[in-house]
Formats: C-alpha cells, sequence, structure tokens
C-alpha cells in the first residue's frame, strides 16, 4: 500500500476538523433528529386527544337528543298519538333537554303519511313531506331501524330521528333537527382543524377547506386513515375517531408550515456547517501553519545543515517543547562545529609531522657516496677532504639543526653550496652548475632544502655515459608564483621510468620510501593549498628539465 | 483529502438516515386505503345530480362509492386504459352502444318495469334515464333574437355564441349532432349535412370540451345558447340561474342514457348492486321528481318541471345505424370544423 506520507501541517488541520468539528455537527443533527422525533409525536398524540374529546362531547350531546325522542315517544306513545293534547309537556322536555344549548332546535313528529304532526319551529323540509321522499333519506333510515333512534344526515342537515312502530307498522317519527351551532361550537371552541362526518363520510361540519371533494364527501385519503396524511401537496396529521351514534370525528394538525420550518432549519443548518467546514478548512490552513512555524523551523535548520551551512541556529520561543528541541539543536551544531575544527587541527598536524618526516629524510647513498669519496679524499688531497667534511656536516647541521619549515630563497640557496661544493670535489671538472635567481625573490619563503633533491635527480639520471654534465637553476618571479628550473644537459631519462616517475609523483602509494622527487612534491602539497607542485618533462639524449612552482610568500620581518 | 471526504460522507450520511427517518416517523400508519367494500364510478353526470343519489346508495347499502367525473369519451378509453373502475354511470347508449363488449353483461332485476323501448339496449347496456337533447339558452342575454328550433342557430347574430361541446368527447353533443342529422335531414341523417356544415360555421370555431362547460357556460353568460340535455338545463333552473329550456321544433330526439358496468370491475357485485339501486322505483321517482330527468321505469310519472313527451316532436332514429356511423360522423363534423381534425 502506497501513502503519501502528510506533512505535519496537513495532519494537525484535518486533526483538527475531524475533532472538533464532527462531534459537533454530530451532536446538532441528533439534537435535531430527536427534536423532529418528538414534535411528531406530540403533534399525534395532541390530535388524537382533541379528536377522542371533541367525539366524547359529540356523543354526549347527541345522547341527550337520544333521552328526549326517548322522553317524546313516551310521551306521545300513552297520549295515544293524539300529540295535540301533549304539546304543552313535549314543548316542556324539549325545553329542559335543549337548556344547555341556544337553540331549542326543531322537533318534528310525522304521521305515517308524513303529515307534521307537532312541529317546534312551524317549519318541515320537503324531504319529509314530499311523495318522492317516502322511500328516500330520512324516512328509509326511519324505515331500516324500527323503534330505534338513529342519527341521520341528510342535506347537510343533522337529524337525529326515531320511527315508532307497532308490529310491522310506522305510527309515526319523531324527528329532532340538530341546531347547527351545537356541534359547531363544540369544534369552533379548539384551536383546530375538525371534520364531522356521517359513517359514509359525507361532511356535516368543517371548519377548514381543501379536505373535501367536491361533493362534500371527506376526501377518500382520509376516510379510516389515521396518520400521516398528503393532500394535494398539503401535508397533515389526521385522526379518526367512530362517534357511536353514527358520526365520525376527524382532527388534523396542518404541519405543512411546520415541516417547511424544520426543512428550513435543517437546511440552515447544514448550510451553516457547510460553510463552517469550508471556512475552517480555508483557516486551519494559516492556524495550522502559524502553529507548525516552529517545525518549519526545524526543516529548514536541518535541510541547511544538509546542504553544508553550519553557521544555523534555532530560535524558538513560541512553545517549551519546541525550544528545548531547538536549543539542542543548537548546541549539538555547536560541538559539531567544534568537532571539525579539531579535526581540521588533526590532519593539519599530521601534515605538518609528515612534512617534517619528509624533509628530515637525506638519501642514505648521498651520505654513503660522500664519505666513501672523503675516505679517498683523505688519502690524496686532504685540503679538499677537509672542505668536503665542513660542506656536509654544514647540509646536515641545516638539515637538522634549522627547525623553521620555511627559509627564504636566500638561505636555501647558501646551504645548497655545500651540496654543490660536495658535487664538486665528487665529480671534479665532469660537472658544471649555473645558479641564476633573480634577487627580487631573495626574501621569499620556500620549503627547507626544496633545491638539493632537483640538483640530487639531475646527477642521478644525468651522467649515464657522459663525461660532462651541466645543470642550471633558474629561479624567477611570475605572477604571484614563483618558478624554479632545473635543468640538465644529460642523457635524459628513458620514456617508461618517465612514465614511471611521473606516476609516483602522482600517487604516494607507489613512490620509493627515498624518493626525492616525490618527497619535494608532497611537501608542497601538503604545505599550500593550490595548484602548486613539480613537473617533470626529458628527452632522451637532450636533457631533463625539472619545473617547480609555488606560491610568493613574503617572510614576515623581511616586507617591504 | 480522505479525511476531509470521510467526514463529507458521514455528514451527507446523517442528512441521509434523519431525513429518512424523518419520512418514516411521520408516515407511520398512512393509508389503510379507505373503505374495503367500494365501488368506482366514473360519470359525466353534474355533481349536484349525483350527489343526494349516491349520498342514499351509501346510506342503503353500506357501500362507498368514490366518483370520477370525466367526459364519456375520456370515461370510455380510462376503462379501455384498464383504471380502476367498475361503473361508468351515464353517456347515451348512442354513444357507449359501440364499445359494449367493454362491459359485463347484466340485466337488472328491475328491467321488467321498463318502457319497451328501453328494455333490450344490449346485454351489457341498461338505460338509467331518459334525455332529450334540448337547446338551452340564457334568457339575459337572448335578447329580440327567436330561438325556436337548430334552424335559429344559423342566425348570424349567434355566431361564436353557441356553446357546443365536441361530438368526439361528449356524449351529449354525439346526440345532437345525430339529433341535427335527422331532424334536418327530414328522417335521413345524409340529408342533413347540409345543415350541419352551416351550423358549424356559424360556431366560429369554438367547440368546448366538455357538456358541462355547454351548461355552465350558458348559465353563467359565456354564451347565449347552448346545445345540451334536459336534465341539464333543468338543474340550472332549479339552481335560480336564468335559462330557460327550448325544445327544437324539427324535432327531438330523445336517447336514454345508461349504466354500464366495467367487464374488469373489481367490485362486480357492487357494481350490480348500484345499478340496481340506480333503476329502482324509489331511486327512480325521486330522480323523475327531484332531479329533472325522466325516468325509464312506466311506474314513474315524469317531473312538472319538464314538458310532456306529447308537447314535443319526437324524433325516432335507427340505432344501429347511429352507432355503426359514430365514427365516420364525428370525423366528417370535425372536417366541417376546419383545422386539422382527422
Amino acid at each position: 500500500m502506497s501513502k503519501d506520507i502528510k506533512s505535519f501541517q496537513d495532519n494537525i488541520r484535518r486533526t483538527f476538523i475531524l475533532f472538533s468539528l464532527t462531534p459537533v455537527i454530530a451532536i446538532v443533527f441528533t439534537a435535531i433528529f430527536l427534536f423532529i422525533f418528538t414534535w411528531s409525536a406530540y403533534m399525534a398524540q395532541t390530535t388524537r386527544d382533541d379528536s377522542r374529546s371533541i367525539a366524547g362531547e359529540v356523543d354526549q350531546v347527541l345522547e341527550t337528543y337520544y333521552e328526549m325522542l326517548g322522553d317524546v315517544e313516551f310521551v306521545v306513545s300513552t297520549a295515544d298519538i293524539d300529540v295535540d293534547r301533549v304539546t304543552d309537556r313535549i314543548f316542556s322536555i324539549l325545553y329542559s333537554k335543549t337548556s344547555d344549548f341556544d337553540d331549542i332546535g326543531n322537533l318534528i313528529i310525522m304521521s305515517q303519511e308524513r303529515k307534521a304532526l307537532f312541529t317546534s319551529k312551524s317549519s318541515v323540509p320537503e324531504y319529509l313531506t314530499g311523495k318522492e321522499y317516502d322511500n328516500w333519506g330520512i324516512w328509509n333510515r326511519i324505515k331500516e331501524k324500527p323503534n330505534t333512534t338513529v342519527t341521520v344526515l341528510y342535506s347537510g342537515n343533522l337529524y337525529v330521528a326515531r320511527g315508532v312502530f307497532r308490529g310491522d307498522d310506522l305510527k309515526y317519527a319523531i324527528i329532532y333537527a340538530v341546531p347547527y351551532q351545537v356541534l359547531a361550537d363544540i369544534i369552533n371552541n379548539r384551536n383546530r382543524y375538525c371534520i364531522i362526518t356521517d359513517n359514509s363520510g359525507w361532511v356535516y361540519l368543517n371548519n377548514t377547506q381543501g379536505l373535501t371533494d367536491e361533493f362534500g364527501q371527506i376526501n377518500g385519503i382520509l376516510e379510516g386513515n389515521t396518520g400521516y396524511a398528503r393532500i394535494g401537496g398539503q401535508k397533515y396529521i389526521c385522526y379518526e375517531t367512530s362517534v357511536l351514534k353514527g358520526l365520525k370525528v376527524y382532527t388534523f394538525s396542518d404541519i405543512n408550515r411546520s415541516t417547511r420550518m424544520i426543512l428550513i432549519l435543517v437546511a440552515i443548518v447544514a448550510i451553516i456547517f457547510f460553510a463552517i467546514i469550508f471556512i475552517t478548512y480555508r483557516s486551519t490552513a494559516t492556524s495550522s501553519e502559524v502553529y507548525t512555524r516552529d517545525v518549519k523551523k526545524i526543516e529548514d535548520a536541518f535541510e541547511a545543515v544538509q546542504q553544508g551551512n553550519l553557521d544555523v541556529s534555532l530560535n524558538i520561543d513560541s512553545s517549551k517543547e519546541f525550544q528545548t528541541i531547538g536549543n539542542d539543536f543548537n548546541e549539538m551544531l555547536d560541538g559539531l562545529k567544534k568537532q571539525i575544527d579539531q579535526n581540521r587541527e588533526l590532519a593539519q598536524n599530521a601534515a605538518f609531522s609528515q612534512v617534517k618526516q619528509l624533509e628530515s629524510q637525506f638519501n642514505p647513498h648521498f651520505l654513503f657516496n660522500t664519505l666513501d669519496n672523503i675516505r679517498f679524499m683523505a688519502k690524496i688531497d686532504a685540503a679538499a677532504a677537509d672542505k668536503m667534511i665542513v660542506s656536509l656536516s654544514g647540509l646536515l647541521r641545516y638539515s637538522i639543526r634549522e627547525t623553521r619549515e620555511e627559509v627564504t630563497v636566500a638561505e636555501d640557496l647558501l646551504h645548497l653550496q655545500f651540496y654543490l661544493n660536495i658535487l664538486q670535489i665528487r665529480f671534479n671538472k665532469r660537472f658544471a652548475y649555473n645558479i641564476n635567481v633573480s634577487e627580487d625573490i631573495d626574501d621569499c619563503l620556500i620549503p627547507k632544502l626544496i633545491l638539493q633533491p632537483l640538483l640530487e635527480n639531475a646527477v642521478k639520471y644525468g651522467f649515464g655515459e657522459k663525461e660532462k654534465l651541466t645543470v642550471n637553476i633558474n629561479g624567477y618571479q611570475h605572477q604571484e608564483r614563483l618558478i624554479f628550473i632545473c635543468e640538465d644537459d644529460g642523457v635524459g631519462i628513458d620514456e617508461d621510468v618517465l612514465e614511471e616517475l611521473k606516476a609516483s609523483i602522482q600517487d604516494p602509494d607507489t613512490a620509493p620510501a627515498h624518493f626525492g622527487l616525490y618527497n619535494i612534491h608532497q611537501r608542497i602539497r601538503l604545505m599550500y593549498n593550490g595548484d602548486y607542485g613539480l613537473d617533470i618533462t626529458s628527452k632522451k639524449g637532450e636533457g631533463t628539465t625539472v619545473r617547480l612552482t609555488l606560491p610568493k610568500r613574503i617572510a614576515p620581518g623581511n616586507a617591504g | 483529502m480522505k479525511r476531509v471526504r470521510r467526514i463529507l460522507v458521514t455528514l451527507a450520511l446523517m442528512i441521509i438516515i434523519a431525513a429518512i427517518a424523518y419520512g418514516v416517523i411521520s408516515s407511520r400508519g398512512v393509508a389503510k386505503g379507505g373503505a374495503e367494500n367500494k365501488v368506482v364510478v366514473v360519470s359525466p353526470h353534474p355533481i349536484e345530480f349525483m350527489k343526494p343519489l349516491t349520498s342514499e346508495f351509501e346510506a342503503q347499502t353500506g357501500i362507498t362509492v368514490e366518483v370520477i367525473r370525466c367526459g364519456t369519451s375520456e370515461a370510455v378509453s380510462r376503462i379501455q386504459d384498464g383504471e380502476k373502475i367498475d361503473v361508468l354511470w351515464g353517456g347515451s347508449i348512442l354513444s357507449v352502444g359501440s364499445y359494449e363488449d367493454l362491459f359485463l353483461p347484466y340485466t337488472t332485476e328491475n328491467e321488467n318495469s321498463f318502457y319497451a323501448e328501453y328494455k333490450s339496449a344490449g346485454k351489457a347496456l341498461t338505460c338509467f334515464t331518459d334525455v332529450p337533447s334540448i337547446l338551452m339558452v340564457n334568457t339575459d342575454l337572448l335578447g329580440d333574437i327567436t330561438i325556436n328550433g337548430y334552424e335559429d342557430l344559423l342566425n348570424p347574430a349567434l355566431a361564436g355564441k353557441i356553446a357546443y361541446a365536441s361530438p368526439e368527447k361528449s356524449s351529449s353533443s354525439f346526440e345532437h349532432l345525430t339529433n341535427m342529422l335527422y331532424a334536418m335531414g327530414g328522417g335521413d341523417p345524409e340529408k342533413g349535412w347540409d345543415y350541419v356544415e352551416k351550423f358549424a360555421h356559424n360556431l366560429s370555431g369554438r367547440l368546448l370540451d366538455s357538456s358541462q362547460e355547454v351548461y355552465q357556460g350558458v348559465a353563467s353568460g359565456k354564451f347565449v345558447v347552448g346545445l345540451t340535455f334536459e336534465e341539464a338545463a333543468i338543474t340550472m333552473l332549479k339552481g335560480g340561474k336564468h335559462v330557460k329550456v327550448i325544445y327544437m321544433n324539427e324535432g327531438v330526439v330523445s336517447t336514454p342514457d345508461g349504466i354500464y358496468i366495467n367487464k374488469n370491475a373489481s367490485n362486480t357485485d357492487g357494481a350490480r348492486a348500484f345499478v340496481d339501486f340506480m333503476t329502482a322505483y324509489n331511486t327512480q321517482f325521486y330522480i323523475a321528481t327531484d332531479l329533472g330527468r325522466r325516468s325509464v321505469r312506466e311506474d314513474v310519472e315524469s317531473s312538472s318541471l319538464v314538458a310532456s313527451k306529447e308537447d314535443i316532436t319526437i324524433l325516432q332514429v335507427d340505432k344501429d345505424k347511429v352507432i355503426g356511423s359514430r365514427s365516420d360522423w364525428i370525423s366528417r363534423f370535425m372536417g366541417y370544423m376546419g383545422g386539422g381534425w382527422k
């Protein structure tokens, strides 16, 4: 699984969003959810309670009228249907039963021929008297249930009716038109949508709009339906209660506004949260940058160190932890620098001691040859032997006693004379030399005994079969360098030997331990940084040229 | 990025869960689906006509009636489309007769009491009431124009003021078309087309979508005269509208409308009960007395609101020919109306 490693800043940022925002959002939405849940439960509860209590009141009212009809029947039957005789008693029942209501209503007693025997309001609707209604509407309801009080909704009016039968024959009917206001008051007293219908869904009372169809029947969706209903895009919580006496009470809670409010609320909250997420995402970019600035500093410091810059330092004062890290880093860097300095010093020391060792080396062959010559000279020419001994001892003294690493050109030439003396005595007329060093470089500093190996080398390779050898040493200043050239007219060096020599100069590993040219080159390299050193060219039969390049350095005391 | 996305997904999930939970909670106990014993009736009758009848039917039988109101041809196509419909209540025998195979053969027990001419309309057709075609006039708007029959409708003063529904959509309009062809053709429908062409011209391109628009259009004064059926005009009269019924002096075709049980009715028992109830004596008596329709029963007298049949020139039509020619006649009429009618 390859996964991008996130930056510390990004991690901090995401952690912030994850652990600060998500719980808040979750809690808020849970709260909203609980609110909706309890709200809808509450709405359903109140709708049901109202429905039941309205139904109870309606039932109570109808019960009063049912009792009234029973009382009237008793009075009329005992008077043998001679209604006129008992008009006062009927009115007295009517008034006592309807005393709670403002309206006594229309109590009608009809004969079986649909003739009005009694009316409390002197009016009889045509659908009680018309011939075509004999088996229609209210009469039908009365005849369907002999000697039973029924509630009939006809043509928008509510009736409580009772047919009094003797055997199978209808004798008379008592019909009471329930005053509209009585039941209307019950539902109008409540701040609640309510519809009262008969069992077929025909609406008697309605204090709302849009829940009935064009026929005046309650909307079919609501019929027999309890719970949530949607009619023409409108949402309701409805509850239906049946009144035993043939009516149904529906109550509604219009939840359109509430649901819209809830939706708006949820939408607003959602928008707020999305905005917060967006803003947080943006702002955490800067704040996390601030908080992780120290980390960035540390990162930069490490980067700088990796690039080789050790002069950085971490200055952190924003938080204790990072301050400690910063201070430790600085300390560590200081330690590192010290360590590096020490190492450099050690290396220099090592180079110095190596130089010391190199410059103290004299070719033992030279000593051996010289001593052999002195022994020989002592026999034939005591003065020459004496001069050789003096020269050798001067040379050795210079080599051993002189502790300075660098000497002036003049000094070195002076001591080179000892060596030349020895060579002169040794080879007599076979050896000739010319020293031609410009005087203006007399005071320049050069490594001690740097020229001697050049002569030694010329003598070593120059004579061969030759009778006479001439060596010229030229020294001059070229730009800021000192150039010494040692050329001889010797036999030259064999090509393969020359290659070997050149390789030896460059590579210390292959160099023989007491090899003069190598020593010179090595000493120059160790003492001076830069493009300095030794260069050798040779041609068979024509001679050898060694070229020495050194930096121009003036002895401190002789400046100017 | 991944974590941010997870947060967003979590959020979205929470919102969805909340929405679902809300939906579940708020839809608790939804729709037990109304009454069990229900008859679905599709009908072009006016509401005021249907209301007392369905009310009484419901009270007597305990069967709930669900009424879908629409024109006759739409009702037929709804049945053809397999909608859940038990009964087509209304639409003349002449119009619906051509779709007899859509309906369930049924002979009501009440047919014995029918007038002979209404007895055997067809196996699946039961006559409901007798509905003469008439002209309904708005008495306030009529002025000094005299209208006694079809001929008077060609009066240029009435151009564009005649309410007539498309005979394709309204059975009462097709009834009138038939009536025109027979009345103006002197008994031969083919000879009546001259008149129909002029009549169509005088409509000035106004063709209504249902019979309801005709009688309501006249009653509300949008039109001066409308070609409609007797009962609609009587209902308007009873409703106090300033309208007048005119029986065409050229002759009136009086064909019964019917009541038809859908072959695929889901509640055939309820549908049969509905047909029986609507043709029963008490119902027909009530309809004839109070609702201004002529009964198909011999034992029921007509209302005082309607002219007695002796005072009207009744035209007889060849029922089979009318049913057979229906689509031809309609497209020919539509041709006279102009436009791209087929």
